[in-house]
């Protein structure tokens, strides 16, 4: 058919230890959407690298047009029309937008770069998508849209015949990702091939002709977008029945249990205002609200990774004076940061060492443990929270993020923890491993630990939370009952809405 | 299967092409001078037998070195670096002679006697650069100064303090148990060598028997989740560089007892970078992170093998650091990561062309 563009068949790629991709083929048409799907290490990263010319394949052959190719290089699967948009933009933000979008390329006129040219291009350009900007304006006076939208229109620019966007919609809010999809079926209708990548799934069926579905590195099949239910397509890429996440039972609201940990009035000037809270044992604490409105800060004070410079904390009846997370730690407290790369993994070291970092850091150095034993626990771990890897000796950078957050997650649960904080821990991970983390939460609760749970998916917070937390604008602007309240009640003190603060508690 | 791929990571690594590196220089020292890789056991005129040989001499040479890179490896490894090791081996060195000869004008000759206590003579210039590297590792790991300008200030500060120490003279000594270490042998083995055993044994299962060494590497592959995981990175910090400190103590004394002499001037010159070299050869990279000791120790003992190449062949002495810059080049080349993947690229293609005819 000549509709072809891209046609990968019979891909194979293995690691040290895994086979990343066994017989996947792959075929894009011209003038459609295609969804690459799957959950985390399923493979969908691994063949796209191989079709950007990061990785190459062991087997397999990719055919663009007909032609048989062989990218050995981003650079070089560029100039046969393969251009990729990342979920970060990597632009330079102190350029203009036509910079940006001409850098590295930019038309000259006598041995001059000819700025008329680029300014009206880009304009032309950025129209096209339904964008009416000044392009002569430096990147970062626009938002992480227009940057998005800048970025495609550079990757499009470049003769694409290919466009492959990796997860272009999770910093977009609902009108842009809207906006997004526009663009989409008007690259399409011009006749470009579209793979898109997302966790997304009402997206996938919004805009997506086609999809593709990977697991394990295997493919489980093609499928046309109509012809599939959402649920099917779950089941498809997770492998087992998907029942089990909406099976979840919430712990049991513990109003009579002592109160594990008080805070009151904390606070650091400019970052985050007069929090008080406290948190019962057993239970779950929701903290919602927006990215950026001091739900991460308020978790760093609680665990002494920032200081507090109002307010006071205290555990039990003692108060607590938090230096470093140490302190915390040794007083039973634990905590999942936000961002897994920055503050959680030490990508070099084994699942084992990462694994057995917290315990060991309580011991100090000179009490080690045994050799014997780190192995013991981190086997014990890997199979209670079934982290996906060969041994435990395999480094941690190497593993998929949902198999990185478990393996946080274990460092934590090793060291026994009375009081559990969790930043955004199902974020950028599959639904099988969320459906597991949220599982593992409500089972600590019931073994009578406490839980604060920070999350910006609303639905999973009402459905493992007894309380919730709503922050807005670096303070706490209600608490309200996990059992009773809606989204839409917690949507509402977001938005500042009705003026009832303190609702029903 | 498992062991093939096991093998292919050691091929890509760095250690693997150290050890590489160092066999060939040995083997063109053999091609050049076939005696270049004798041993012989010889007897002194006080009737002690002792090892002679350029190998021994090798491995007797690349002792301060040794030492001292044992401590910077950890430094390194941590993200971090040490300058002034080499004016702390002048320190050492200039309280040590201080001590032997404590009164110059009533003892104005050089003799076999100790005006102090001899522990003193070994235990305060140890103490002196302990603290010097307490002084380094305060700065660096409590109060956060870039390594390399907090370490600047004893590069340049630690010679003048051995000046001051030593009223700006030299002085010599000829009390025997203090030429003795660096002089000295047992059972035939130069004293050096055993001191540099002790030291390396003594620091690896430092590093490995507890968990100092997975605490290293976890402050200096994430510094950030380390604290969250509640490491106290700078306590990790002022370890290393309190260690690395008394080591260049060691190393200071065994280099005076050899000259039986102190040298504010050229005691220790260049060691830092030596040092350095030697933990970046062995596969430790400058960002931090993962580290190798015994890279290290094989990163140590290629430089000095060169140093003795370019001696032994009498190059002429002006072109002696132009020289070793030069094969250090082709080591640092041949382990750069492209060549090293080139080749082991090339090994895996020959042996899957010969495993497919194996099984055609």
């Amino acid at each position: 058919m000549s509709d072809i563009i891209l046609e990968m068949r019979g891909m194979e790629i293995s690691f040290p230890g895994v086979k990343a991709l066994d017989q996947v083929d792959f075929t894009l048409r011209r003038g459609e959407v295609h969804a690459l799907l799957g959950e985390n290490g399923a493979g969908k990263s691994t063949l796209i690298k191989v079709l950007t010319g990061v990785h190459r394949p062991d087997a397999g052959t990719m055919l663009l047009s007909g032609q048989p190719i062989r990218p050995g290089s981003t650079q070089e699967a560029q100039k046969m029309g393969i251009s990729t948009v990342y979920q970060e933009v990597n632009l330079c933000h102190n350029l203009t937008v036509a910079e940006n979008i001409f850098i590295g390329r930019q038309p000259m006129k006598r041995g001059r770069i000819d700025w008329k040219t680029i300014n009206r291009r880009a304009r032309e350009l950025m129209l096209r998508m339904g964008m009416d900007i000044d392009v002569t304006q430096p990147l970062s006076a626009y938002s992480i849209a227009i940057q998005q939208m800048a970025s495609i229109a550079r990757a499009v620019d470049i003769n694409a015949q290919v466009l492959i966007l990796d997860e272009p919609t999770s910093s977009l809010d609902d009108n842009e990702v809207v906006n997004l999809f526009a663009v989409m079926r008007e690259l399409k209708a011009q006749g470009l091939g579209i793979i898109f990548i997302t966790h997304f799934l009402d997206q996938v069926f919004a805009v997506s002709d086609r999809l593709t579905v990977l697991r394990n590195g295997r493919l489980v099949g093609e499928y046309e977008a109509g012809a599939i239910s959402k649920l099917e397509l779950v089941t498809n890429m997770v492998g087992k029945d998907m029942n089990v996440i909406y099976n979840l039972q919430k712990a049991p609201r513990p109003d009579e249990a002592p109160v594990v940990l008080e805070a009151s009035g904390i606070g650091i000037p400019g970052k985050v205002e007069d929090i008080s809270l406290n948190i019962r044992k057993g239970e779950l604490l929701g903290f919602a609200g927006l990215l950026g409105s001091g739900r991460t800060e308020t978790a760093e004070m609680l665990f002494g990774v920032v200081p507090v410079h109002q307010g006071s904390i205290s555990i039990g009846e003692e108060p607590l004076s938090l230096r470093a997370p140490l302190d915390a730690i040794r007083r039973g407290m634990a905590f999942c940061p936000e961002d897994r790369k920055r503050d959680g993994i030490i990508g070099d070291l084994s699942i084992r060492e990462n694994i057995a970092l917290a315990v060991q850091a309580t011991r100090g150095f000179m009490h080690p443990l045994p050799q014997k034993e780190q192995q013991e626990l981190a086997q014990r771990f890997i199979k209670l929270l079934s982290i996906a890897t060969p041994d435990a000796d395999k480094k941690v950078g190497e593993l998929s993020g949902g198999n990185q957050q478990k393996v946080i997650l274990a460092r934590w649960m090793a060291t026994n923890p009375d009081l559990l904080i969790l930043d955004e821990p199902t974020r950028g991970i599959d639904i099988g491993a969320k459906a597991e983390i949220q599982r593992l939460m409500l089972e600590m609760c019931k073994e009578g630990r406490s839980v604060i749970f920070i999350s910006s998916e609303l639905d999973e917070i009402i459905r493992c939370a007894n309380r919730i937390i709503v922050m807005r604008d670096l303070a706490k602007a209600a608490e309200v009952d996990g059992d009773t309240c809606t989204q839409a009640d917690i949507l509402a003190i977001i938005a500042n809405e009705g003026e009832g603060e303190e609702a029903a508690v | 299967m498992k062991k093939a791929i096991a093998s292919g990571n050691f091929l890509r690594s760095k250690l693997f092409w150290a050890i590489v590196a160092e066999l060939l220089i040995l083997l063109v020292g053999f091609i050049l001078r076939p005696d270049f890789l004798s041993i012989q056991l010889r007897t002194l005129s006080d009737g002690t037998t002792v090892l002679f040989g350029t190998p021994v001499d090798i491995l007797n040479r690349a002792s301060e070195i040794t030492i001292i890179a044992m401590g910077m490896t950890l430094v390194i490894a941590l993200g971090g670096t040490d300058i002034s090791v080499g004016a702390l081996v002048a320190v050492s060195g200039a309280i040590a002679l201080k001590f032997l000869r404590w009164d110059v004008l009533v003892y104005n000759t050089p003799g076999d006697y100790t005006v102090q206590p001899f522990y003193l003579v070994i235990l305060l210039p140890l103490l002196a650069c302990t603290l010097m590297g307490l002084f380094n590792g305060a700065l660096i790991g409590k109060l956060k100064i870039q390594p390399i300008i907090a370490t600047l200030i004893l590069m340049v500060g630690g010679r003048g303090i051995a000046q001051i120490v030593t009223d700006g003279k030299q002085f010599t000594t000829q009390y025997t148990p203090f030429k003795f270490i660096g002089n000295g042998s047992i059972l035939g083995l130069p004293l050096p060598i055993i001191i540099t055993l002790v030291v390396v044994l003594g620091v690896m299962l430092f590093v490995r028997r507890t968990s100092f060494g997975m605490f290293v590497e976890s402050v200096g592959i994430n510094p950030n989740a380390s604290r969250v995981s509640g490491l106290k990175s700078g306590t990790i910090i002022l370890i290393a560089y309190v260690l690395t400190g008394f080591l260049s103590g060691i190393s200071g004394l065994i280099y005076a007892s050899r000259i039986s002499s102190n040298d504010s001037n050229n005691a220790g010159l260049g060691y830092e970078m030596d040092a350095i070299l030697a933990v970046v050869i062995g596969g430790t990279s400058m960002t931090g992170g993962k580290f190798s000791l015994t890279g290290t120790v094989v990163g140590s003992l290629i430089i000095r093998t060169i140093t003795t190449l370019v001696l032994y062949f009498g190059v002429v002495s002006e072109a002696i650091m132009a020289f070793k810059a030069l094969i250090i080049a082709v080591v640092i080349v041949l382990q750069s990561e492209p060549v090293r993947n080139a080749i082991s690229r090339r090994r895996d293609r020959i042996r899957t062309q010969m495993g497919g005819e194996a099984r055609a």
